[in-house]
């Protein structure tokens, strides 16, 4: 029997949960075996049909799924109208530089361009034999069920998803894959489904990133996202701060700079996605959710948001005392009450609720974490005092007591679950970058799997909406480059945190499943006895390309665990930066790595000792005779070469000390360096510049 | 006080929503690189951000200026465009008078019922002028190029004399004396200083970030930059260029902007956070006075002012003018029989100088600021203008 923290995400997918993909050895779904269920069997192989593909939605899953299905042999229609501006072919020259001219002319090669006028539809359909309509037309009801009228008349069986950005499923009629921008890339798709369908399920078997929400007027993405465009624009009307420079302080304190988004996004389009979303919220929900006169401006003119270049901005606009504390009211104050309103209604559950404003709508952390860190009390004082700012959102619909249980599991870990069968527990991250919020929540599942006398543990993505895991969040490190002393303290505990999975358990087991493991993820879980990755996982150190130094033990803990004849090659992996593919890397990073169902069953294996792999030792005296360079570096600008003197020091300092002394030494190094002006004129210093310092 | 009938019975100016850029001298800040009519736009919505007034108050927007900048053909619909909000508008121009003549279009606007808010946005940038190239049939090149600031104040196309010229004419017809005219000046900037000292300007005059291309601050335009404390005696050394003006007796060109609110009473009540305080623009009167005798026009203008209104100058509380000579304050105290000690005690154009659209607009702003911190009263506005020209305005604070 399992017993889990909260519910892993791809349960909502009909997909069991991660320990059972641990204890079966194998993926709940096969690719090829759905791509046979939705599409039918090779020899009578049926067609993925894209309607609106020419549009920026269409288009940009035209090649998405286009790509992702051609191995299968499923040929992708794309239908429009004769004469509409040509959508798809703006996306081939990405596609060409992303995967190559054959792959991306192989794909193409099996896209079918057709022409209908919207009341019949084409009669060289027929022989593709449409098993699959996705639709991206126009949001207008009536035309999107007329639209379906057409294909059911004529194809009874046929599947029908709409991408709709705000219609729900009942006044459809038909399923719900809403995806997120920008479409030829993004994987995540809001669902709404009565139950998750075979669909859903290949959508997750190809690697996409399929997330079930309830069926209401608009969707989670949709409300956070328009909702902290309508958030800004209110402010814009209350202060006159010009839209550009309300974007740049939306973006330092949540994340997303909307405005500059919907200039990128093609201002004409999204100016009236957003006002057609909000119209619809407006009149379920009320004023809360109306659309500003500025917005109505903007969706009939098709304006971009932004100045255009010849009228660059001159005067700038810097809060100023109180000004800031009622900026932040203005936009978290209704993002706050929309999200009680969302989570009344259950629209997703909370992991997932968060995620999608991360992965979807550029927040820096997701609303669910913000909320959890302003904690109930402040949240409704923000609220209430919102509707002293704008007293009209208080007769829309507001629950303070949505926000009563965030001492519940759910709220407090919507980054690391944790499972176990009485012998064996799962600890999953569902994040990409490695956070003080990841930090904390991996501390509690710790805690919660040994309370439950748990000493064998597993740690790995969550299979769902951490499809890799690409190494510490670097806004994490912000407050160090002013302040080293903050750096210090962050490199050490989350030091202590890693440790904790090398000390506190009979065994752990790190697993790498997908695409890459870098950095701060990859020090956290070379901190596990064993490392077993799939064979075509990239396996990284690239802090010095930042530049920074790593803070997790990167600069020792490798060493301290590998024989002197791969000193160099992990060497050459902090200084040079470049990733290491994991069958490559067994012996020295990796204790196994394999095609996915063997890595999975050899985890499984080795969690619970039936399978003996050698354990490699963390030596807990000094190392003596660790190179102090690496031959054939490539060159490098100031920075790195900064970086690369700093990491090498902190590679010697380190295995010179004890086990015990060289978290100290290592967490002084990393926390130091992040205050010089190598760092501040590097990745994490642009980066902070541009955010924070507005 | 006489009771007066106000010319624009349904219009008001809301107290506390106006503001104005500081003043500095031209080429001294980052003024001297932007597009002036851009600037104003932004920064106009953000003295009224400052002011907590949406600017989607604003229903018509007069603005002034007079030095040409890039786009000046769009006017209005362009400077508001910049600042946020596309409103109809017109531009107004006469030389210095600007700033008050473009209250008065706004009062008409109101008063006609063509809205019930107008914005008055009045600025220029003195530094490096503008050049205009005309076609001339009776130049040997038959083209002509003109700087647009210097070769204008160096002649005037109807008497053929310069401005400078027209302050020392005028001296000499008033038979001034070059020893009152420096005390006045150094009795101006003592003014300007004891103002400055207890705060008044920051009143009614906003910091400013200037942005460059990159969108980097490019500097902060905080102060009247080179204004700089003048002693007597320091004035009485300087070379006379003309009867009683030397360097110290006369303003300097600058660049800046001066915004404020027209509107009905009972926006007025809505906009202002002081909605029991009650401006009213009485009258304004302009005159044109003799060939190359400016510094006399404004003193001629009050004269009238005066006649029509049926008030005196012992009514006045605040008397403030646009001084580009101190002549002028000279002349207008002999004319007036009016002490000019109490004239000017916040500052004026011949200390902060002289961004020609906006200097009447400040002036004005600073008057009535200054007479809500007596209690209220009538405020006299007057100033030259370009072609021998006095405007006057008295305003009613109750």
């Amino acid at each position: 029997m399992t017993d889990s923290m909260r519910p892993s995400t791809i349960e909502s997918l009909g997909l069991g949960t991660v320990l059972d993909i641990f204890k079966r050895g194998a993926m709940p779904a096969s690719a090829a075996e759905l791509v046979d269920r939705v599409f039918g069997p090779a020899n009578k192989r049926g067609a993925l049909v894209i309607t609106g593909a020419n549009g920026i939605v269409g288009a940009g899953k035209t090649m998405q799924l286009g790509r992702l299905l051609e191995p299968y042999g499923v040929p992708v229609v794309a239908l429009d109208f004769p004469g509409v501006p040509a959508g798809l072919v703006k996306q081939y020259p990405g596609l060409v530089r992303g995967l190559g001219k054959d792959r991306a002319a192989a794909i193409m090669a099996n896209v079918v361009q057709l022409s209908y006028d919207g009341a019949h539809l084409p009669r060289h359909l027929s022989p593709f034999n449409p098993r699959f309509v996705l639709e991206a037309i126009p949001e207008i009801l009536e035309i999107k069920r007329a639209h379906y009228q057409v294909f059911r008349a004529e194809y009874p069986e046929v599947e029908i998803r709409s991408v709709t950005s705000g219609f729900p499923s009942r006044e459809l009629g038909v399923g719900i894959a809403h995806p997120a921008f920008p479409h030829e890339i993004n994987k995540v798709w809001e669902i709404v489904e009565p139950k998750p369908s075979p669909i859903t399920a290949l959508y997750w078997s190809l690697g996409m990133i399929p997330v079930m929400v309830s069926d209401h007027w608009s969707f989670v993405l949709d409300v956070l996202f328009t909702g902290v465009t309508l958030a800004a624009l209110r402010y814009n009307a209350a202060s006159n701060m010009p839209y550009w420079k309300v974007d740049k302080y939306v973006r330092r304190l949540v994340g997303p700079n909307p405005l500059r988004a919907h200039d990128a996004i093609g201002a004409k389009g999204a100016n009236f996605l957003t006002w057609s979303c909000l119209e619809h919220l407006s009149k379920r929900y009320g004023p809360l959710f109306q659309p500003t006169a500025s917005l109505v401006e903007k969706k009939d003119s098709g304006q971009d948001w932004y100045p255009p270049n010849h009228f660059r901005p001159m005067v700038n606009w810097p809060l100023e005392g109180q000004e800031v504390d009622e900026f932040n009211t203005w936009i978290l104050g209704p993002l706050f009450q929309m999200t009680s309103l969302m989570l009344h209604e259950e629209r997703a559950p909370l992991p997932q609720m968060n995620a999608i404003g991360e992965l979807c709508a550029q927040f820096r952390d997701g609303i669910i974490t913000v909320i959890r860190r302003h904690g109930s009390d402040a949240v409704i004082r923000t609220v209430e005092a919102y509707h002293r700012l704008y007293p009209a959102a208080a007769k829309s619909p507001w629950y303070p007591e949505a926000f009563a249980k965030m001492d519940a599991p759910e709220w407090q870990q919507l980054y690391v679950n944790a499972e176990h069968d009485g012998t064996v527990g799962v600890i999953t991250i569902s994040r990409e970058s490695y956070s003080h919020d990841v930090d904390a929540e991996l501390n509690r599942a710790i805690d919660w799997l040994k309370a439950r006398k748990i000493d064998r543990v597993i740690v790995t993505g969550d299979f769902h909406l951490s499809s890799q895991l690409v190494g510490a969040d670097i806004t994490d490190f912000f407050p160090a480059i002013e302040d080293h002393a903050k750096g210090i303290e962050l490199s050490r505990n989350w030091s202590k945190t890693a440790r904790r999975l090398n000390d506190e358990f009979a065994v752990s087991v790190g697993f790498i499943n997908g695409k890459r493991c870098l950095g701060g993820m990859l020090e956290l879980m070379v901190h596990c006895h064993y490392v077993i990755a799939v064979e075509s996982a990239d396996l990284g150190m690239p802090e010095v390309t930042l530049p920074v130094v790593p803070g997790m033990e990167g600069c020792h803990w490798m060493f301290r665990k590998a024989t002197p004849e791969y000193w160099p090659r992990i060497l050459d992996l902090l200084l040079d930066g470049r990733p290491a593919k994991a069958k490559d890397a067994v012996g020295w990073i990796v204790d196994y790595a394999g095609p996915v169902a063997d890595a999975v069953q050899a985890c499984w294996g080795a969690a619970t000792g039936n399978t003996r792999l050698p354990k490699r030792a963390v030596a807990d005296k000094g190392l003596t005779g660790v190179p102090r360079d690496v031959p054939g570096l490539r060159p490098a600008d100031g920075g790195v070469e900064a970086g690369r003197k700093a990491i090498l020091d902190t590679i010697q300092k380190a295995c010179e000390a004890t086990l015990a002394e060289a978290i100290t030494i290592q967490a002084r190094h990393s926390g130091e360096f992040m205050a010089t002006p190598h760092c501040r004129n590097g990745v994490v210093g642009s980066a902070f510049a541009k955010t924070m310092a507005v | 006080m006489k009771a007066q009938e106000t010319v624009f019975p349904n219009v008001r100016i809301p107290y506390g929503t106006w503001g104005n850029s500081y003043f500095p001298a031209w080429q001294t800040s980052p003024l001297a690189e932007v597009n002036i009519g851009q600037f104003a736009g932004e920064a106009m919505g953000r003295i009224l951000g400052k002011r907590k007034v949406p600017r989607q108050q604003l229903e018509y927007l007069v603005v002034g200026s007079t030095v040409p900048y890039h786009w000046k053909f769009w006017t209005a619909p362009m400077v508001a465009y910049c600042m946020g909000r596309r409103l109809p508008g017109c531009h107004v121009e006469q030389a210095c008078a600007t700033g008050l003549q473009a209250i008065c279009v706004a009062a008409g606007q109101v008063q006609s019922g063509t809205c019930n808010v107008a914005g008055v946005l009045t600025y220029d940038r003195t530094s490096d002028s503008s050049v205009g190239i005309f076609p001339e049939r009776r130049a040997p090149q038959r083209t002509v190029a003109i700087g647009d600031v210097w070769d204008n104040f160096g002649f005037d196309p109807s008497t053929g004399g310069s401005m400078l010229a027209s302050a020392g004419l005028a001296s000499r017809k008033y038979k001034l004396d070059r020893k009152e005219v420096d005390e006045v000046t150094a009795y101006r900037y003592e003014q300007y200083y004891e103002a400055k000292k207890t705060g008044f300007l920051e009143r009614t005059a906003f910091p400013l970030e200037v942005l460059n291309m990159q969108g980097k601050p490019m500097g902060r335009i905080d102060d009247d930059l080179g204004v700089r404390r003048v002693s007597l005696d320091s004035l009485r050394a300087m070379r006379e260029l003309d009867t009683c003006v030397t360097g110290g007796t006369q303003t300097h060109p600058s660049d800046g902007l001066a915004t404020l609110l027209v509107s009905t009473p009972a926006k007025a009540k809505e906009l202002s956070p002081k909605p029991e305080i009650d401006i009213q623009l009485v009258a304004k009167v302009e005159i044109r006075t003799s060939p190359g005798l400016m510094p006399e026009a404004p003193a001629l203008a009050v004269q009238k002012l005066l006649e029509r209104t049926g008030l005196a100058m012992d009514d006045m509380k605040v008397v403030k003018n646009h001084n580009p000579f101190a002549a002028n304050d000279v002349i207008f105290s002999k004319v007036m029989g009016y002490d000019w000690h109490k004239m000017d005690r916040t500052g004026c154009s011949l200390v902060w100088g002289h961004p020609h659209a906006a200097t009447l607009a400040r002036t004005t702003i600073e008057g009535l600021e200054e007479a809500v911190s007596l209690g209220g009263g009538y405020v006299l506005i007057f100033g030259c203008a370009a072609g021998d020209v006095g405007i006057a305005a008295v305003f009613k604070v109750s």
